[in-house]
């Protein structure tokens, strides 16, 4: 009787403790939660923050790509809008490595801001963008919604970006050099050949530019994360 | 001369002309620049046709112009890349630009142009095959044996640098075979197969993509031949099955011994005897007939809210406690609509009580406010449901069967029983089959034959309880049926055979009556038939109608009622039919007659030509004679 009621203290004790030194590992074994928005001490690894940044570059490079063959398939055959869209980019302005070389050349923190430069060179555009394809006529939807995407993810990659530049180089206030985009007027042109050379030049720019992004992204992941094994 | 002069030049031309097609030489064909290609990403490499070259040596060059210069250059190679070719290096090729690129052909007689092409290296990227592809069988000990195939990235791209992501596809087939089987690797240079078939000769080959660029072609063949004894154990996958299969039987071994019979009842349904619900044939037995048929009652069958809608109406005889037909006066109904409920409670048990009260119909164009001779009960009972057809006042049979009453009786008995028509409150009648059953049980007199006779209708009392819902083709046919029935089981018995006595016959239109009691001395009590024009939406064609009632066409001397029979109903044989003989005018009675006010006094009777199929009366006219 005795015997039976000291084993099962003994059983429970050996639960609670069981139970307790579980919490314990458990709490630091565990890996660290994914940032919430705002958050200042968030300790992400910058292995996490580039493979995240890759990914979106990668999915942001996809959309434009497929957004660019679909308009060039519906509205611009035949019309050689390719002939009139040489150096017709607003991001021409940035200085921006032309080939591999020039850009392993680069030290980081300058190919780093150069990436923050043309995101946010893209974020007036592709909000009017998304805005003119919803008032196209007939607005296709696999054009306006890769359009709505881009935007939108366009918007957490600079913020992952931001997020990479703090660890890389923290406490260097950068000068927010991007390229002002003017390119409004022709998109809301009511002579269709204009207004529909101005939408394909501005998707024929984005993605260019994506790739340049994507490019640029996976090198320094290369670098940075891998020291150039990858 | 000058003549001469001209013609000569003109002939010396022709002359040249005619020489320079004849030898074919013209100036050369266009080209065309059909292929540009990158396989790395930092140089490319553009291909061009030409076109026809007149027969003449033609030189070809090539010349771009970079977007953002505006100076226009020449192929800085035209070697490397083969014939009609040119080859961009590293320092001649920029990324994310556009180059303008137009190749020229010259030769004696002139030179042609190619269409400009457009190229930006970025969207050119297709790499040249994967190298060193290695294959390899392993068997380890304790584990199955697989098939183990390496391979390199080709030369030329840097992945290490991070400046070309490259994607990776294998694909394998025993030698003889006709498909490929494909498999994709991802980003991994090595790749594991499992499932080999021994003693086959494997064919193996890979081949890349970068991250948004073009796949590469294949590498060339890598073979492997598998030994005879590569053996692929899957003892584990026959031991789940096993398993598997045991568990399975298990439970069915349970479920069966657990739910056999059930099982059993449900694979091999019992045939069903004849049953009627609630009937309880020990009752029959022990004669007691009112819970018997009380049992048969209308609740189900057929449901009171259809007893309104019954087509049929059934000549109710009750025989219980040998009452008379004909209650007090105070039964008499105040006026259309009056359910019978209130007399009995339930209005469709099956029993006929003491208080249904005769009913003769009065004329069906009398006013509805005239004292009709009649209750109908059962009308009035189906007044409730205005589209019913029976709601109506007998008035066009009041008073025929007026007429005929005297002649009813069967028996011969007492011409008293006639008021027992006129009465006014003849329990109501029950439109129902038990109602019949009943009458032919209680005028057969005897528990025996009354079961024998339920028996028999009790079918077609069943089959009627569905077709009452159906409406009135279907109950009509349904009890053309049932009265062909027991017409022909009561053949033999009563005939009524009309006598020519019929008192005071006016020249009316038949009309049906409805028999809705008879007493054990043999007295009918009749119904008037609802007329059913009065009032309610049609639910059937009259003639589906009619084949309910029996009509009466004259009343016999001997007190019997001529019915008519149905022109459709082949079987009502026994039946004389003069189906448009002038239904005898009842006199109206109104001391003997409580005629309940009917509802809807129909204007215009609708004539019940053709007889009915209700050959109730005949079957309890037998047992009465």
């Amino acid at each position: 009787m005795d015997s039976k009621g000291s084993s099962q203290k003994a059983g429970s004790l050996l639960l609670l403790l069981l139970l307790v030194s579980n919490l314990l590992l458990c709490k630091s074994v565990a890996s660290l939660p994914i940032c919430p928005s705002g958050a200042v001490n968030c300790q992400v690894s910058l292995r996490d923050l580039f493979d995240r940044a890759v990914i979106l570059s990668h999915y942001i490079h996809n959309l434009s790509s497929e957004m660019f063959n679909e308009f060039d398939k519906r509205y611009a055959q035949g019309r050689g809008f390719i002939t009139k869209a040489i150096n017709s980019c607003h991001t021409s302005s940035l200085s921006t490595p032309e080939d591999k070389e020039q850009a392993q050349q680069v030290h980081h923190e300058v190919l780093l801001s150069v990436i923050l430069g043309v995101l946010r060179s893209w974020n007036d555009p592709l909000y009017h963008l998304v805005t003119e394809v919803r008032g196209m006529q007939e607005a296709p939807d696999a054009i306006l919604s890769r359009a709505i995407e881009i935007e939108e993810q366009n918007k957490r990659l600079l913020e992952g970006m931001e997020k990479i530049v703090g660890q890389v180089h923290p406490g260097v206030k950068e000068n927010e050099v991007y390229s002002v985009w003017s390119g409004l007027p022709s998109l809301q042109m009511a002579d269709e050949d204009t207004r529909l050379f101005a939408f394909y030049n501005l998707l024929h720019c984005l993605r260019r530019d994506s790739h340049k992004i994507d490019s640029y992204l996976k090198l320094l992941k290369c670098r940075i994360i891998y020291d150039s094994n990858c | 001369m000058k003549e001469n002069a001209a013609s000569t030049v003109v002939f010396i031309l022709l002359l040249f002309l005619n020489t320079n097609l004849l030898n074919g030489q013209s100036l050369p064909g266009k080209p065309e620049i059909f292929k540009c290609r990158s396989p790395e990403k930092e140089t490319f490499t553009c291909w061009w046709k030409p076109g026809a070259d007149g027969r003449l040596p033609t030189n070809y060059t090539l010349t771009y112009r970079k977007e953002g210069e505006t100076f226009t250059h020449e192929c800085p190679d035209y070697k490397t890349g083969g014939p009609n070719s040119c080859y961009f290096n590293k320092k001649h090729t920029s990324i994310w630009t556009i180059y303008i690129i137009t190749v020229n052909a010259t030769n004696q007689m002139g030179s042609s142009s190619s269409d400009p092409r457009y190229v930006d290296v970025t969207y050119i990227v297709e790499p040249d095959p994967p190298v060193n592809l290695t294959l390899e069988l392993k068997q380890p000990e304790d584990s199955k044996p697989y098939l183990w195939i390496k391979w390199f990235p080709p030369t030329l791209v840097d992945v290490r640098s991070g400046w070309l992501t490259l994607q990776y596809e294998i694909r394998l087939k025993p030698e003889k075979a006709a498909e490929w089987e494909t498999h994709f690797a991802g980003q991994q240079t090595q790749f594991k197969i499992l499932s080999l078939y021994p003693g086959q000769k494997y064919l193996v080959q890979v081949h890349c993509k970068p991250d948004h660029g073009f796949w590469s072609e294949w590498s060339p063949e890598s073979s492997i031949q598998i030994p005879n004894d590569f053996s692929m154990k899957d003892a584990t996958v026959w031991i789940f099955v096993a398993v598997l299969s045991a568990v399975i039987c298990l439970i069915m071994v349970w479920a069966v011994a657990l739910k056999g019979y059930s099982m059993v009842t449900c694979i091999l349904p019992p045939v069903p005897g004849p049953k009627i619900k609630g009937f309880d044939t020990h009752l029959l037995e022990k004669g007691k007939s009112e819970e018997l048929l009380s049992a048969l009652g209308c609740q189900d069958f057929p449901p009171t809210s259809d007893c309104e809608d019954l087509l049929v109406e059934f000549l109710e005889v009750d025989d219980s406690e040998g009452q008379q037909l004909m209650p007090a006066h105070s039964k008499e109904h105040p006026g259309r609509g009056v359910r019978p409920t209130h007399l009995d409670p339930d209005s469709d048990s099956g029993r006929g009580s003491c208080d249904s009260p005769s009913l003769l119909s009065e004329k069906c164009d009398e006013p509805r406010a005239n004292p009709s001779k009649f209750h109908t009960p059962e009308g009035l009972e189906k007044a409730e449901k205005p589209e019913t057809n029976v709601t109506q006042p007998q008035d066009p049979q009041s008073t025929s069967v007026e007429g005929k009453i005297p002649s009813f009786h069967a028996s011969g008995s007492q011409s008293s029983t006639w008021p027992l028509l006129q009465s006014p409150s003849l329990p109501y009648p029950r439109s129902s089959y038990h109602s019949v059953a009943d009458v032919c049980k209680l005028g057969l007199g005897t528990p025996g034959a009354a079961s024998a006779l339920l028996d028999e209708t009790d079918t077609h009392a069943l089959k009627p309880s569905q077709t009452i819902e159906t409406g009135g083709e279907g109950k009509a046919a349904e009890q053309r049926e049932s009265e062909s029935f027991r017409s022909k089981t009561d053949q033999d018995a009563a005939r009524l055979l009309p006598q020519d006595k019929t008192p005071s016959i006016s020249a009316r239109p038949l009309e049906y009556v409805e028999i809705h009691k008879v007493s054990k001395d043999g007295a009918l009590a009749l119904l008037p038939k609802p007329n059913e024009n009065s009032g309610w939406a049609e639910k059937t064609s009259t003639p589906e109608t009619s084949k309910e009632y029996s009509k009466v066409s004259r009343v016999m001397d001997n007190n019997i009622l001529v019915l008519v029979q149905d022109r459709r109903a082949q079987d009502l044989a026994p039946f004389e039919e003069p189906a448009k003989e002038a239904p005898p005018s009842l006199p109206q009675n109104p001391a003997e007659v409580d005629l309940a006010s009917f509802p809807a006094a129909p204007s215009n009777c609708r004539l019940q030509l053709g007889g009915l199929d209700y050959l109730h009366p005949t079957g309890f006219m037998h047992s009465f004679q």
